[in-house]
């Protein structure tokens, strides 16, 4: 009985064996069958226990709407269940390894492709009209042609910038890259600014400042038939204009965090890139009066003027129990009037295009342009290694920004690494 | 033969059929059996199974244990080891089984993966440095406390060992605080005698050694601990045969201390390594792998590979690690065993 002297052995073996009798390769179960027809939704109100996962403020300030709805739905009773942003991935990879999946839950926008992929989300029922959403942000719930989700809220990323600054430097708000160039030099040389403008030189993150520049240049990471196409033309052109600003001392090499904020606040920094958040930050940061200081521009526009969108979407996932039910509760969250309340809860922006005609947002000087911007805003492809090859992009724009790798080389070498890590299919 | 190694058989099978014929085999093969055999056999019969009914309350007993190592240790590392050979990815949870055998497909792949080998990379400078800078300090401190410190001995051993007991987290954070360009303490005090100080944390010329630096400062306590251990355990008649042999203060540290240590030594090393094959915290908090990778270790590369959904990769390069240092421990303890 050599098997008990050696029981590691005899269990790898068990296992492999194990294995190969389940496992047997892979078969035809790609679930992603775009061809297919969503199923419908039955009507009449929602009844039954809806679970859903949220992250961060919005898990926690979600039982607001999950009340109203159930005063709307008396016989349906919504547990929110919030998690925190860190945490999120893993849990909901393990729910879906695991089938114990929420009915609803909130997924990253750039999560989509690979939890579609996975085969645990529902496909999005007919019922809900794809042009009502904002197209950038309609975009990341489709993989493979078919949409798995609806957007929830949405951000883009403009251009904030110091108006005393500006008028000081004679300077109007731009709206091409040479300008936008000129500007960072203006601010620089006659607006008494340590620096032009921020953009991130890498780590993580920075390809979502990065993209946008690609886009605007015509460009795109993907062609149609979804290969990548990281080394295109336009690909260099916008990292040689993105590398300028650094090689011409108009951008900072790197900030620690909060650093931005407060160089912003003392006019040391004259503009920089981001998303509606800074509004709040700033308007706190900056102290009294520091609103009539500051103000924001749309992207500048070469062959297109796009930013970035982000956000988050909303899934119902296939191992639920109250399918029906859970896309109601989307279909009220995704009601204009509810998602201006949800503005007013948590200051989250509108995916629902009529949801800006609300005063409260179409008539605030900032978000106003937020709202303008949206509709000029792309996402990543949803493909299950975008966070990969991510990680890619944000390693070589360092390389090319804080190091000397040649714009040329960079983005070869983004497009090597994709090719190898390829699109997840 | 003792008895946890008997064959769980052989210890059975005599209860209702006495097994004849291993003893008729035995008679017949070593031709040494005398008349009264068969009795002896029958007599032994009934303590065997008693034994057999230890055997089976020993195993009853030993279950829960035994189980519970299954389940929760064996199950997951032989599953983890399996996986290394699949493609399994995230896209996969649903059916997990349904993924390919890939061989040494990962194994191979992360050899050509650049990412990967500058990871090994900054590992093989990590671990020697940080170790041999650790053990120059924590030397150094110990003779220092054991011989020349008589005054408030106590209160230095416990400052020397506390940032080792401290959150490895709250020390990165403090240290990258410390380490910042402008207004860092580090970059000040430098400052103060006329040096310019880097931009530590990032320069990928400056990163590893600055996490290197943190790293030994950080671990040097609990080297200090063993051996002060160590040293209490040379009899102080060495020393002073050494003295009346007319030995200088350095030739007894020399000739006495370090021969003498040398088991010490080697322990903390062993336990130093297996430490720092695995850094993570340092990295993680202080410049996530950057800038430009120069702090990756290949823990923080396994964990990125996970968070990518590449679960199989993150197996393969799991195991690399801990075949790493399973490596290192064996030629460490032959350097033990040989030495002691």
């Amino acid at each position: 009985m050599t098997g008990w002297k050696r029981p590691a052995a005899s269990l790898l073996v068990t296992a492999l064996v194990a294995f190969a009798v389940a496992g047997c390769g892979r078969g035809d179960n790609d679930e992603t069958s775009g061809g297919q027809a969503p199923q419908g939704i039955s009507t009449g109100p929602a009844t039954g226990t809806i679970t859903v996962w949220a992250m961060g403020t919005e898990g926690e300030k979600l039982s607001v709407l999950a009340k109203d709805f159930e005063a709307a739905n008396p016989g349906a009773k919504v547990n929110v269940t919030p998690v925190p942003w860190d945490d999120a991935h893993n849990k909901i990879s393990t729910a879906i390894a695991a089938r114990t999946t929420p009915d609803v839950s909130m997924i990253g926008t750039t999560w989509m492709g690979e939890f579609a992929k996975s085969g645990a989300l529902d496909q999005t029922p007919a019922a809900f009209d794809k042009a009502a959403f904002f197209p950038g942000a309609w975009d990341t719930t489709v993989v493979d042609g078919a949409s798995y989700a609806v957007p929830w809220y949405v951000e883009t990323r403009l251009i904030y910038y110091r108006k005393d600054l500006a008028e000081k430097a004679g300077v109007q708000p731009p709206t091409n890259w040479q300008e936008l160039k000129d500007f960072a030099t203006a601010l620089k040389d006659k607006g008494g600014a340590k620096w032009g403008i921020n953009l991130q030189p890498g780590g993580t993150g920075s390809w979502q400042t990065y993209l946008p520049f690609v886009w605007q240049a015509g460009g795109n990471v993907m062609d149609s038939s979804g290969q990548w196409t990281l080394d295109s033309q336009q690909m260099t052109q916008a990292l040689d204009y993105y590398k300028s600003f650094f090689t011409e001392k108009l951008a900072p090499g790197s900030l620690q965090p909060g650093q931005l904020e407060s160089m912003f606040v003392d006019g040391q920094i004259g503009s920089f890139v981001s998303g509606p958040w800074h509004i709040g930050i700033l308007k706190d940061s900056g102290g009294a009066g520091f609103e009539q200081k500051f103000d924001v521009a749309m992207m500048p526009r070469e062959q297109a003027g796009t930013s970035f969108v982000g956000g988050s979407d909303l899934a119902v996932f296939k191992d639920s129990k109250n399918r029906d039910s859970a896309w109601k509760f989307v279909q009220y969250l995704s009601k204009p009037e509810v998602q201006v309340k949800w503005y007013q809860t948590v200051a989250d922006l509108p995916a629902v295009q009529t949801g800006w005609n609300d005063p409260s947002l179409s008539g605030d000087p900032f978000l106003s342009k937020f709202g303008e911007q949206l509709k000029d805003a792309k996402s990543p492809p949803a493909v299950p290694t975008w966070e990969q090859v991510a990680a890619v992009i944000d390693g070589e724009v360092e390389k090319a920004t804080v190091g000397d790798t040649a714009p040329a080389d960079a983005v070869k070498a983004m497009q090597e690494q994709a090719m190898s890590i390829g699109t997840g299919t | 033969m003792s008895a946890t190694e008997r064959p769980a058989g052989a210890a059975v099978a005599p209860a209702g059929q006495p097994a004849r014929e291993p003893d008729a085999r035995r008679r017949t093969s070593g031709g040494s059996a005398g008349p009264g055999s068969d009795r002896r056999r029958s007599r032994r019969g009934r303590p065997l199974s008693i034994r057999a009914q230890r055997a089976v309350a020993a195993w009853l007993l030993a279950a829960p244990f035994f189980v519970l190592f299954l389940v929760f240790f064996a199950g997951p590392v032989l599953a983890s080891l399996a996986l290394g050979f699949t493609d399994l990815r995230s896209t996969d949870l649903r059916h997990p089984f349904a993924v390919n055998f890939v061989g040494f497909d990962n194994y191979t792949r992360l050899f050509q993966d650049e990412t990967f080998r500058t990871a090994m990379v900054n590992t093989a400078i990590f671990v020697p440095v940080t170790l041999a800078l650790t053990m120059a300090l924590a030397l150094a401190v110990a003779v220092a406390l054991h011989r020349g410190i008589e005054r408030f001995r106590t209160l230095f051993r416990v400052g020397y060992y506390l940032p080792y007991v401290t959150s490895i987290v709250g020390v990165a954070v403090v240290w990258r605080i410390m380490y910042q360009h402008d207004s860092g303490v580090i970059n000040r005090v430098l400052g103060f005698v006329g040096i310019d100080g880097p931009n530590w944390l990032e320069s990928t010329t400056w990163s590893l050694p600055a996490i290197i630096l943190m790293t030994a400062w950080r671990g040097m306590g609990f080297q200090m601990v063993i051996m002060l251990a160590g040293l209490s355990a040379i009899p102080s008649g060495m020393y002073e045969a050494a003295e009346v042999d007319g030995a200088s203060q350095w030739q007894r540290f020399r000739y006495v201390t370090v021969p003498m240590l040398r088991p010490t030594l080697l322990l903390g090393a062993v336990l130093g390594t297996i430490g720092l094959v695995q850094w993570f915290e340092e990295p993680y908090v202080m410049t996530r792998g950057g800038p430009l990778n120069s702090t990756l270790s290949v823990s923080m590369f396994t964990l990125n590979q996970f968070g990518f959904g590449n679960y199989s990769y993150a197996a393969a390069a799991s195991y690399v690690i801990f075949a790493v240092m399973v490596a290192l421990t064996v030629v460490q303890f032959r350097l033990l065993r040989s030495n002691t």
